[in-house]
């Protein structure tokens, strides 16, 4: 009997099993531009010659609502949804958020968080700032809280606030791309005064998480 | 202007969404024309063809529904054409008239109908299954389980519509039409044959006796094809070590091979993209398997075929799927996991996670700052105040779906496209209550004219508001009949609801800016006193550009959006335009009281003119 397609070989073989594969969720408020923290990290993982899927989910969920992207990336097959307790890295661009996503995360996983609350309009009870970071914390992650927004101002609009988080994601080394895969792409994408201040975001980003990391290690 | 993202020449490598391989394999198959209505998580397929339409000579529209989308494939492959036409799962209830006579005509040039399902019905009323439309329609049913295999397998489904004159289904999930991954693009083929009418009226006219003779022929050409697909080269066998065998479609594939690395089990895997018909010969080949596992979302379809053929066949095998597999909601790794754990007797373990904090607030979507759907929410409701009624709220799908949420509720049910006035028709009828009917401006078009000429021609007492924001914003501001521009944006007739409502003897029209409060509020209680005087049906048209699409435009255009802010020495604080108006934009400080967030704020003020106190007003430039 012919066979009805290449027969692939067990396990490994031309890649179809992924030996290793790396998992990250981008949680925030709809309007925020995690699509575009998806984008950017799942074209330059892809230029790398890596397997990508960026995982979005489109139409309701824009309108303000909660928005989760999820980024697998690895040598062979990688699937669009990343479960519990799977994710190498959360990125959290909102309290609240991030909070909800934490059980996405590995045992000793990272989280990056933007230190910005937006409760949902009309909702009843909103832990705090405080509680949530405890929370964040608490959860035996190695946390990196930033104040994204104000570094996204001080680089020259809010708007860059993903940016901001890209770089700071990059700061953990957890993602196998370099600040400068990430600026090459921009270059792309971007001209003139809002690359100008995409790229700074990316760099204000990246240095605040690797002071911090610095700090720690003094400490 | 940039390159459209599905552009490009062989050999090149880019990162696409499941939706965009499926048009750029349409592209590479030579399509002349495509049509659709959007619908989550359908829209991209369409959206980066109309990208393409001119660089590659193809006819590309936003149908006004379904159905008629359909019906204009089916045209166009009786011209010789090859075609592709996209929905949602939904969307081919709407179209299912046609699909069940195209599944006994067949075709002459390809016919590619994209079904984009959403299980765990993400953006949907529903998470039907329509490979099931395959079975009953007799259309073959094919799903792609990468996206650079969305775009090689449509590409290839033309060469098999043509060549057994069958249209084809091919069925994508949310998972896959919304995840990108990197795509190598093939040869584009540009429309180049001839048009030509394929005139044929015992094939095309479905009157006795021809349909019967159809029916057997088409079950015939489903037999012929069902052999070919044995050796199709897009279903595939991952050879294992054990008696077991797991068969799988779809995304769920990518599912399962995390899942088997993660058990360290070695079973055979199937992955099946003809998932009906089920090739008999690779079905007897998993059945000699001591144990099958079929791991498929939603309905059982590969299961119950692969039982029917055991049955037939005799054969052994013990088949588990439904009773180790959800049939509600999505799968993923780990449910794939611990089924396949169960029927192989491992143990499964779920993975250490971080916790989540408990009771966190839920973040449904809202209505965006400036929205026109929102004033006209409120003003409806204080005319009902006025007018002391406590109306039955129709409601229908669309971003104004939303008011179902607090503190608007003004959902009483949303069933399906036009249904708020149909529906509406029977309770109308019944109800002391008057019935008012909220309807979008698209959803009008797709499906509500029908009822509303009901409404006229049976006499019943109905108040349709059509929340008119001149676009199918939802899906992400699509043009629709009445707004005067085609895809591309260039010109195109515009048919006005108000026109429409006219036209079929309507006598109650009014149109009202969506932003004055007032004028709306009063219009909707002469409107309640009509209905309930003459028995008859009123129709508002309450009308505003979507606030999201216009507050762009006008970025774009270098205007300033100039936003409000609460005079603190005037606000009494009674929390109207806080709790009441409820917009995004407004939130209450620590102290209790109310601000505006300046970076949300359109600057539309409509808050401005609600506030009792007059405390708001623009903020000074």
């Amino acid at each position: 009997m012919r066979l009805y397609m290449s027969c692939e070989s067990y396990p490994t073989g031309d890649g179809v099993i992924s030996m290793a594969r790396k998992s990250i969720v981008v949680a925030g408020v709809g309007g925020q531009g995690l699509i575009t923290i998806g984008g950017v990290l799942g074209e330059a993982l892809s230029e790398k010659g890596f397997n990508v899927s960026v995982g979005e989910v489109h139409g309701l969920s824009q309108r303000g609502g909660s928005v989760v992207v999820f980024l697998k990336y690895g040598d062979g097959s990688v699937s669009p949804i990343v479960t519990t307790g799977e994710a190498d890295l959360i990125i959290g661009l909102e309290l609240i958020e991030a909070a909800r996503r934490l059980q996405l995360a590995r045992k000793g996983g990272f989280v990056i968080v933007n230190d910005f609350l937006l409760p949902p309009p009309a909702a009843g009870k909103v832990p705090s700032r405080e509680e949530l970071l405890k929370s964040i914390r608490g959860s035996g992650l190695n946390d990196f809280v930033i104040d994204a927004n104000g570094l996204a101002l001080k680089a020259g609009s809010e708007i860059a606030v993903n940016m901001v988080m890209i770089g700071a994601s990059l700061a953990t080394r957890v993602i196998d791309v370099s600040v400068e895969d990430i600026e090459r792409i921009l270059t792309r994408r971007f001209k003139g005064e809002l690359l100008r201040i995409n790229l700074e975001a990316l760099k204000l980003g990246y240095e605040e998480v690797e002071k911090k990391r610095y700090s720690s290690q003094v400490k | 202007m940039p390159k459209a993202i599905i552009s490009g020449n062989a050999g090149e490598r880019k990162l696409l969404l499941g939706n965009e391989a499926i048009a750029r394999g349409a592209l590479e198959a030579g399509i002349s024309a495509a049509a659709a209505y959007p619908g989550t998580p359908s829209t991209e397929i369409i959206e980066s063809l109309v990208d393409v339409a001119g660089e590659y000579g193809i006819y590309v529209e936003w149908s006004t529904n379904e159905k008629v989308a359909l019906e204009l494939g089916i045209g166009v492959s009786m011209m010789g054409l090859r075609s592709l036409v996209a929905m949602k799962h939904v969307g081919l209830n709407v179209a299912s008239d046609p699909l069940m006579s195209l599944g006994y005509t067949g075709v002459i040039g390809g016919l590619v109908i994209v079904t984009a399902d959403d299980p765990n019905a993400h953006s949907s009323q529903n998470e039907q299954d329509n490979r099931l439309y395959g079975i009953h329609a007799n259309i073959p049913v094919f799903e792609p389980s990468t996206v650079q295999e969305a775009k090689d397998l449509t590409k290839a489904l033309f060469e098999v519509s043509e060549k057994f004159q069958l249209s084809v289904i091919l069925r994508t999930t949310t998972r896959l039409s919304h995840s990108r991954s990197p795509v190598v693009f093939g040869e584009v083929t540009r429309p180049s044959r001839d048009a030509s009418f394929h005139k044929n009226p015992e094939r095309w006219a479905l009157l006795p006796p021809y349909n019967l003779v159809k029916h057997r022929e088409v079950l015939e050409r489903l037999k012929k094809l069902e052999e070919y697909l044995s050796e199709f080269r897009f279903n595939s066998v991952v050879k294992g070590e054990d008696n077991v065998a797991v068969v799988t479609s779809g995304i769920t594939y990518n599912y399962v091979l995390e899942a088997v690395e993660e058990l360290g089990v070695k079973p055979t895997i199937y992955k099946l993209s003809s998932v009906f018909p089920l090739p008999r010969k690779i079905a007897l080949e998993i059945l000699n398997y001591e144990k099958v596992i079929v791991v498929e979302e939603l309905e059982p379809v590969i299961e119950w075929q692969l039982k029917i053929i055991g049955y037939e066949e005799k054969t052994g095998a013990e088949i588990y799927g439904k009773t180790v597999f959800p049939r509600v909601g999505e799968l993923n790794k780990e449910l794939a996991k611990a089924g396949i754990a169960a029927v192989t007797g491992i143990e499964y373990k779920p993975p250490e996670a971080a916790l989540s904090p408990p009771g966190l607030p839920r973040r449904p979507p809202v209505l965006c700052p400036g929205c026109g759907h929102r004033s006209t929410y409120y003003a409806v409701k204080l005319a009902a105040q006025r007018a002391r009624v406590k109306p039955i709220y129709a409601n229908d799908i669309g971003c104004y779906t939303l008011g179902f949420y607090p503190p608007y509720e003004m959902a009483d049910f949303t069933w399906s496209m036009g249904s708020s006035i149909g529906i509406g028709l029977g309770i109308a009828r019944f109800s002391k209550e008057p019935v008012i009917a909220f309807i979008g401006d698209s959803t009008f078009y797709h499906a509500g004219i029908p009822a509303l000429i009901n409404a006229v021609y049976n006499k019943t007492p109905l108040l349709v508001i059509v929340m008119d924001n001149s676009i199918t914003a939802m899906t992400g501001h699509q043009p629709h009949p009445g707004s005067g521009v085609g895809p591309s944006g260039e010109s195109r007739p515009q048919i006005k609801i108000e026109d429409v409502a006219r036209a079929v003897g309507v006598k109650f029209v009014e149109v009202v800016d969506a932003y004055d409060v007032t004028i709306v509020r009063d219009t909707v209680q002469r409107a309640l006193r009509y209905i309930k005087e003459t028995g008859e049906v009123a129709v508002i048209v309450s009308r505003r550009p979507c606030a999201l699409l216009d507050v762009r435009n006008r970025r774009r255009r270098g205007e300033e959006i100039r936003p409000y802010i609460i005079d603190e020495a005037k606000c009494i604080n009674c929390g109207i335009c806080v709790d009441k108006f409820a917009c995004p934009a407004i939130v209450r400080e620590n102290s209790g009281k109310p601000r505006i967030l300046a970076e949300l704020c359109v600057g539309c003020g409509v808050c401005a003119s609600i506030c009792p106190a007059k405390a708001i007003r623009p903020a000074m430039g």
